[in-house]
């Protein structure tokens, strides 16, 4: 999802850059008054982690593997703020160190892995986990958050992509998501395998995370509301992307090169739900339907992970509380 | 330590930064004026007596991230001349910024962006993330290499476990060695 440089338009570019300053200028914000209670460190330290834990690379099929991105994760582990720094940190490095995605196009890198990434992660981890998860609960959250972060942003990176000009909604979009929907499902099993060794070994950690980088609990309304507002933008501005004039064609013009082969390439047609005419409704019951089968299988991995003597010591001190 | 090096680090951030800037506000109908740039870069590559193969061995490290995404770009009309356009003006942009590292350290970067006034929060985790990943690093293969020492069988599932049991207990580390980090400091009379 590294976008490298050279293939953004300078207007898209900025504006990221614009957004993402933005979004990292206000979690810097709300974290200074956690430094004097020592976060710094904190911090610091788990950007390491998340920069050693996408060097753990996890075996896929036939010799390749995958790995973490993590944005789902850290905001999990350390609220949103924190979650948003660590995210940054770990970005502008790869940038830097390893040449993964570009000095130009850092703002938009910044904005789809870490503020849509850790936006989306962790409202969709707060909205499932409710007010006091079981351990199951609390697994399937993450799970499902972080294929939830992946989706996103491969969306806006997709978006970005085609809104500069350097390569067509309808090609780009597909692409990506049918590769990150893949990608979000070991994303969503690594993060919850994590989680759910953090649950056994100290599980504190992740009951007070929020608490201590956000001061108090995020309110349902305020969470809900950032989630339609993301779901409402992406969808709006999905269809302009696709009118606006292509750069390409104003390149084409300039050299008159003006070819009039046109790519038969939508492969909106495969996602079709057949009996449906239209092409757009039928690839959105398609996306809802496997969302919703990915949901159950978040739920059903969560049971498979956590233990059964953990959830029998939580029957028994339900027992002992209605008791008692 | 040749002169590129002794440079400071702030002229050298500002210069790449302005010739990737440059480079990519330039339409890509123009791209091929950045190739005019690689005399220059290849001669100061030359000036700071970095090898040449080190250079090109980093630089190769991040170019098949330049061909998946320059793949998407051959899809539309006339776009195998846009993705090559594409490529020129990335593959330059990558050598630039591999030239800025090789010949700049992070701890000066990071005092650079502290002058110019980013967040001391995100310029803090950004020192300390370079401090301890190579050590977190080393802890995850220690971790990994003792896990194959003990396991006998093994299966797809079992390794996916295991691993998510490793990093979970990675963090769970890395969260100790933070508060022993943070007392550190404060001890020392820090933050």
């Amino acid at each position: 999802m590294h976008i490298p440089d050279g293939f953004l338009s300078a207007r898209v570019a900025l504006g990221y850059a614009a957004l993402s300053c933005l979004g990292l200028g206000a979690a810097c914000w709300r974290l200074r008054s956690q430094r004097e209670r020592g976060a710094s460190a904190l911090l610091g330290v788990s950007a390491a982690f998340v920069f050693a834990a996408q060097m753990v690379n996890f075996p896929v099929a036939a010799g390749t593997s995958g790995h973490l991105v993590g944005s789902a994760l850290a905001g999990a582990l350390l609220g949103l703020p924190g979650a948003l720094v660590v995210m940054s940190a770990v970005i502008i490095m790869q940038c830097f160190v390893f040449a993964d995605g570009g000095v130009f196009a850092l703002g938009a890198n910044v904005f789809n892995m870490g503020l849509v990434g850790c936006v989306v992660g962790f409202c969709c981890y707060r909205l499932l986990c409710g007010a006091a998860p079981s351990p199951t609960r609390r697994v399937a959250s993450v799970a499902f958050a972080g294929w939830c972060a992946t989706i996103a942003g491969a969306l806006s990176c997709a978006g970005q992509l085609s809104l500069s000009g350097a390569a067509r909604l309808s090609v780009v979009l597909p692409a990506m998501l049918g590769v990150h929907a893949l990608i979000g499902v070991g994303e969503a099993v690594i993060s919850s395998l994590v989680v759910a060794s953090v649950l056994r070994f100290r599980p504190e950690l992740l009951e007070n995370a929020g608490q201590v980088e956000l001061g108090a609990r995020p309110r349902k309304s305020a969470v809900l509301a950032g989630l339609g507002l993301s779901i409402a933008i992406a969808a709006l501005l999905a269809p302009l992307a696709d009118a606006a004039p292509d750069g390409l064609s104003r390149v084409t013009q300039a050299l008159g090169l003006h070819s009039s082969t046109s790519p038969s390439l939508a492969p909106l047609s495969q996602y079709g739900v057949p009996g449906i005419v239209s092409g757009v409704l039928a690839t959105g019951l398609a996306a809802c339907f496997g969302t919703l089968a990915l949901f159950g299988l978040c739920w059903v991995l969560a049971l498979a992970l956590v233990p059964r003597k953990g959830r029998e010591a939580e029957a028994r001190a339900v027992v002992a509380e209605s008791s008692g | 330590m040749s002169a590129v090096h002794r440079a400071p680090a702030g002229l050298k951030l500002g210069l790449a930064l302005a010739l990737i800037l440059g480079l990519g506000a330039l339409p890509a109908e123009r791209a091929w004026w950045g190739l005019g740039l690689l005399p220059p870069l290849l001669a100061l590559a030359k000036l700071s007596s970095v090898p040449l193969r080190t250079l090109l061995s980093r630089w190769a490290l991040g170019a098949p991230f330049l061909l998946a995404a320059a793949s998407l770009a051959f899809f539309q009309p006339n776009g195998l001349w846009l993705g090559l356009a594409l490529l020129a003006k990335s593959a330059i942009c990558l050598l630039t910024l591999q030239l800025l590292i090789s010949t700049t350290s992070i701890t000066e970067l990071v005092r650079t962006l502290r002058r110019l006034h980013v967040p001391r929060v995100l310029c803090e985790t950004i020192a300390l993330l370079t401090r301890y990943s190579a050590l977190l690093g080393d802890e995850a293969r220690r971790m990994r290499r003792a896990r194959a020492g003990r396991s006998l069988r093994s299966s797809r599932w079992l390794e996916w476990r295991a691993l998510g049991n490793s990093l979970g207990l990675l963090f769970v580390r890395t969260v100790s060695r933070a508060e022993r980090v943070q007392s550190a400091m404060r001890s020392r009379g820090g933050a």
